[in-house]
């Protein structure tokens, strides 16, 4: 998967979560808007973790982890 | 070493490796506490031409515990930012660097200082210059003054300094890593070499520093100035830190990293040879990362120090009523982790509650001792200026903790022990004259440049 997809993945699945709000919050508000800044999201079990500056987000969704995890096979 | 390459993780990134901390009231400025946070292990001072510098990504800190209970109510946090003049040239500097603004000086550094006291964050100051490392007199030439540039005063009569010292630790690294060898000792070591002169190892090395000089009333949990040496308000718990982003993401191609997330400490420190010593292998990174308040966890290493029972196997029959002292060493516990109750050394104390917290202890209202009068082995040498009431640049910690560890204060707490006659006179041979400080603010002496020193030429 290339870089673009990767992030074009990781933002609709944001949009798409339970986290939303929170995760949405950190990638700019809009949930289909680019990202003011690079996101990185750490996926561990069923727990999304998603970093933007200086800011951390971590939700339990185990749906959302297993497409990442799946999009990262 | 104190606390240089003391754990497995943070050897392997020096720009975030606390090596000491110092905490004492400043000799010359007795209204003010100076703390002193070394990071970057071992500068050799030839170390070009990429010479050392912090770390842009690494957050450093200082916390002070004021009401002890063991978590900061007081925290400095300096972060660095590196800016090339050239990116065209191999060059550090492209002339003599005779100012700290010299055009000729290539890859320059700058910090901004913000202090969090009780959740409220201050920006105290932003754009302080360091100084360039000493490099030869070509290209840093009248070294000291160009390094006197760099002490800034800022808001709130603080005074800070970053940059290259030269170190102030002395140890006999060679002999004590080698199985536990005292030179001065080693005849009566399993090895059974001649007694010899100690080696000091960290002779002519340098290491980066933050040091700044903070008003006492600014550290009290009152605003108070600090009189009473007998009143809990008049202590603080001191320690440092070094913090790295959560996530880091390498780009292919670019070498650039992206980071992202809150800041997650990687390294700490309080009393020397606290990680280093006494906590084992396998918890070191992990003490790295958690905060002094969460130390209660680390207390049995400090009641049942493994060195302890060492010293008497590497010195066969030097330490016999050590080798029979089995129960908890309440003594280190006191000097290492909660500070001295009153009423053990007359006039003197430092406790900060039962909340077991690996933190530099200083009683604030204990004056500063007078000049020429401070003894290196501190309060143990009847000097409570000096540790383990703060630490001073040249106390004598190696010694004042092999003869803790080896029993010499364990009659603080219990007067029916009788300890080795060696307690009291193990060293590993080294006093402050192994190195050079300076009277005044930032205390820590010159580094040497590259051009004068001879490698390893202790």
């Amino acid at each position: 998967m290339s870089d673009q997809t990767r992030r074009a993945f990781v933002k609709r699945s944001a949009g798409a979560a339970v986290g939303a709000t929170v995760i949405g919050a950190l990638v700019a508000g809009e949930a289909d808007a680019t990202p003011a800044e690079p996101v990185v999201a750490y996926v561990h079990h069923d727990r999304v973790s998603v970093m933007a500056g200086e800011r951390e987000v971590t939700i339990r969704d185990r749906k959302l982890a297993a497409r990442i995890a799946r999009a990262a096979k | 070493m104190s606390s240089h390459r003391e754990a497995p993780a943070i050897s392997k990134d020096p720009v975030a490796d606390n090596t000491d901390t110092y905490a004492f009231v400043s000799p010359d400025d007795p209204s003010t506490v100076t703390i002193i946070s070394n990071y970057l292990p071992l500068e050799a001072p030839f170390g070009g031409p990429n010479f050392f510098e912090f770390g842009d990504d690494v957050r450093y800190e200082i916390h002070i515990d004021n009401d002890a209970d063991g978590a900061p109510e007081i925290t400095y946090e300096l972060l660095f930012q590196t800016k090339v003049r050239n990116p065209d040239t191999f060059l550090y500097n492209t002339g003599p660097i005779d100012s700290i603004d010299s055009p000729n000086w290539n890859r320059r550094q700058f910090y901004t200082v913000t202090r969090v006291k009780n959740g409220h964050r201050k920006v105290l100051a932003t754009g302080l210059a360091c100084p360039p490392c000493n490099i030869g007199p070509g290209s840093t030439p009248q070294y000291a003054k160009l390094a006197a540039q760099a002490v800034h005063k800022i808001a709130g009569g603080h005074t800070v300094f970053a940059g290259q010292r030269l170190e102030g630790f002395y140890v006999d690294l060679g002999a004590i890593f080698d199985l536990g060898d005292l030179r001065p000792f080693q005849n009566l070591h399993l090895g059974g070499m001649a007694a010899a002169h100690a080696v000091n190892a960290t002779h002519d090395f340098s290491v980066h520093t933050i040091a700044l000089k903070i008003p006492k009333h600014e550290l009290t949990r009152d605003g108070s100035k600090p009189t009473d040496p007998m009143a809990g308000k008049s202590v603080i718990g001191v320690w440092t830190a070094a913090s790295r982003r959560r996530a880091a993401v390498r780009h292919a191609g670019s070498g650039a990293v992206h980071e992202a997330g809150p800041w997650v400490q990687v390294s700490r420190l309080g009393n020397p040879l606290f990680n280093e010593v006494i906590v084992p292998l396998g918890d070191k990174d992990r003490w790295n990362a958690l905060p002094a308040q969460a130390d209660a966890q680390f207390l049995h290493y400090v009641l049942h120090p493994e060195l302890a029972g060492l010293l008497p196997v590497l010195y066969p029959g030097v330490f016999p009523n050590l080798a029979k002292l089995t129960a908890p060493r309440a003594d280190l516990a006191a000097i290492l982790m909660t500070g001295i109750p009153a009423g053990v050394v007359p006039g003197f104390q430092n406790f900060t509650g039962a909340n077991p917290a690996d933190q530099l202890r200083l009683n604030m209202a204990i004056p500063p001792a007078r000049r020429g009068a401070a003894k290196p082995l501190g309060l143990v040498g009847g000097d409570p200026a000096g540790f383990p009431n703060g630490r001073r640049v040249f106390d004598d910690v190696v010694t004042v903790e092999l003869r803790a560890i080896a029993g010499a204060t364990y009659p603080l707490v219990n007067k029916s022990y009788t300890p080795d006659a060696a307690a009291s006179l193990v060293t590993d041979g080294l006093g402050p004259g192994a190195t050079r400080y300076l009277p005044h603010f930032p205390y820590l002496g010159t580094p040497k440049s590259g051009y004068e020193v001879t490698p390893l030429a202790a």
